[in-house]
């Protein structure tokens, strides 16, 4: 067998086995963060109010949150935990909305059975609890990841399809959000955008109602999970427009689709309605700001634009470099990559405002700039798109190859430093920065 | 036997020997919940803080338990701490701490109550928390007889 025949196989192995390979390092990761009798547990911070709704609906039967809080907290919850009673009810709002819950609950059932099966406490967060949501967490950063390698295949070469999955995964805060912090949103929402993107191209190809019901279900989904998701749904009329002259023909071509449309459309209505009536019972409204209660606003006339791209608080491109190639492959991509560019282009537009205009625009204590995780299906087919372009240019080739092993392994080694303690959750400064880099101790 | 259905008998006994293992793990007596970190002031006993509700895991075969607390913080209105203990779900006594800074150490019987487990779990709820760390009463390492 020549070199290349012998490359090209363990190529093609790498990207076969490259879920499964994920699946044992992440396993392995997330027992080394989390088996020690002193860690902190995987149900934590945002992830807890992500999460109570499976122990308060399932194990205390209480819509309002108020029995679990009696049961650990004599009846109010701590300030860190962000529930807050809405002012004219003086029911309990949880601002994260039932999404995340919805798709952790068979990893719940397992644990509640589980718990009961071995007498632990039903309590909703002893061990089982917590090592069902950390692998809900993996899970579905498997699944997204399966997803994502799908649609690569489809349109890049096997080469291209794994430094793109190895880049994603490890080259940027994904491989966190899906083991550390698991019980976080962020990893749900990377499934659900691969699988919409990987559905908004099969019905792009031939509509009906079995992808037009599951292009809703997932809209559904991806709004459950974070409302402000829902501008991922801007993807589906954008779809393969690159040009101006492509619009007229999308708005005709989504009239001639209307009935389908309508059927997903419906879908997505419906599913988003458990979330209005909650809203509704805890504040009487059936929309709501969540954030409301915790003095989160808006500040759309001073987005804080450069922090969140550079700064070393939490800036995308200054933890995560290897996004820096999704801006090439933005400008490069060429085929159906390009049809895709656009709608990437601008579902990243509106979230870098909405994020950089938010007043918490670091969004707390994270390992880089989570609110950018859930788009990261979008960032892996513009690295394709620049990778696939440089293969085709040795000299290019090779920079772009060094350049991503390089911030793939300082990323790695930052990640470790996170979860390790030797690097702030957040207000990182230069100075600090500096004097931890690669630093282990 | 092809071997798709080779698979799923493999699979399907796999689970079994699984579950059957975890209904009587031997590494239980280790496990908490709702417990904070051991803490060891120097002079004093060790203990670790609850929340408002905890639980921990004696041997199966014990017919007393003594778990030692110590409210440290007063109850609701300046009244007493209450504790309620219960074994395996099922109501075991209340523990009154009228004393914030005293050390209670009643022992309670287990009665016949018999388990076919090596473990019975301890329940401990507590009728108050202090913030902001939200703890309930102060325990010591239980002793069981």
């Amino acid at each position: 067998m020549s070199l290349a025949g012998l490359r090209s196989g363990i190529v093609t192995r790498g990207v076969r086995h490259f879920v499964t390979a994920t699946a044992a390092i992440a396993i392995i990761a997330y027992l080394f963060a989390y088996s020690g009798a002193d860690d902190s547990p995987t149900i934590h911070s945002d992830g807890y109010c992500y999460y109570l709704y499976l122990p308060s609906w399932a194990i205390y039967h209480d819509l309002s949150f108020d029995a679990m809080a009696r049961d650990w907290f004599a009846g109010t919850y701590p300030e860190h935990i962000a529930l807050r009673r809405w002012p004219s009810s003086g029911r309990w709002l949880n601002p994260c909305p039932i999404g995340t819950a919805t798709l952790m609950a068979p990893f719940f059932v397992v644990g509640d059975l589980l718990s009961m099966w071995s007498n632990l406490p039903r309590d909703g967060l002893s061990l089982y609890y917590q090592y069902a949501a950390g692998f809900a967490g993996i899970a579905y950063l498997l699944a997204g990841l399966s997803i994502l390698r799908r649609i690569l295949q489809r349109h890049f070469s096997d080469g291209v399809t794994l430094a793109t999955l190895v880049s994603i995964t490890w080259g940027t805060n994904l491989f966190h959000y899906g083991v550390f912090d698991g019980t976080f949103s962020h990893i749900f929402s990377f499934f659900l955008v691969c699988l919409w993107i990987l559905l908004v191209e099969r019905w792009w190809e031939q509509p009906g109602w079995t992808r037009s019901v599951a292009l809703g279900s997932v809209a559904a989904l991806i709004v459950l999970v974070r409302h402000p998701n829902a501008m991922f749904v801007l993807v589906l009329p954008l779809y393969g427009v690159s040009r101006w002259r492509d619009v007229r023909g999308r708005i005709a071509e989504l009239w001639r689709r209307r009935r389908w449309l309508i059927v997903a459309v419906l879908t997505a209505l419906a599913g988003v309605i458990p979330q209005a009536v909650l809203y509704r019972l805890t504040t009487g409204a059936w929309f709501v700001n969540p954030y409301r209660e915790l003095g989160g606003r808006f500040a759309f006339a001073s987005p804080r634009l450069f922090d969140v791209l550079f700064s070393t608080q939490k800036g995308l491109f200054f933890w995560s470099p290897v996004l820096l190639l999704a801006v090439v492959g933005a400008v490069v991509a060429k085929g159906w990559t390009r049809g895709v560019a656009t709608s990437a282009i601008v579902v990243f537009l509106v979230q870098l405002y909405l994020t950089a205009s938010w007043s918490n625009w670091q969004f707390g204590g994270s390992f880089g700039h989570r609110a950018f995780t859930d788009g990261l299906g979008f960032a892996a087919l513009l690295i394709a798109a620049c990778f696939d372009w440089a293969a085709s240019r040795p000299h290019i080739r090779r920079i772009v190859a060094l350049y991503a092993a390089t911030v793939v392994c300082l990323s790695v080694a930052q990640m470790l430093q996170y979860w390790t303690g030797n690097l702030p959750y957040s207000d990182t400064t230069w100075d600090q920065y500096r004097e931890s880099f690669l630093r282990f101790r | 036997m092809n071997h798709r259905r080779m698979k799923w008998t493999a699979g399907t006994l796999a689970l079994v020997a699984a579950l059957a293992y975890l209904y009587d793990p031997p590494w239980l007596g280790g496990v908490t919940s709702g417990f904070f970190q051991w803490e060891y002031p120097p002079g004093e006993p060790v203990f670790r803080w609850t929340t408002g509700r905890a639980s921990l895991f004696i041997p199966g075969n014990a017919t007393t338990v003594m778990i030692p607390m110590r409210s440290l913080f007063p109850g609701p209105d300046g009244g007493p701490v209450t504790v309620r203990v219960s074994v395996d779900d099922r109501f075991l006594a209340t523990i009154t701490l009228t004393d914030p800074g005293a050390w209670v150490r009643d022992e309670l019987p287990l009665g016949r109550r018999s388990t076919r487990r090596r473990h019975r779990r301890i329940d401990l709820r507590v009728n108050r928390v202090v913030r902001p760390r939200m703890v309930g009463v102060m325990t010591g390492p239980p002793t069981v007889w």
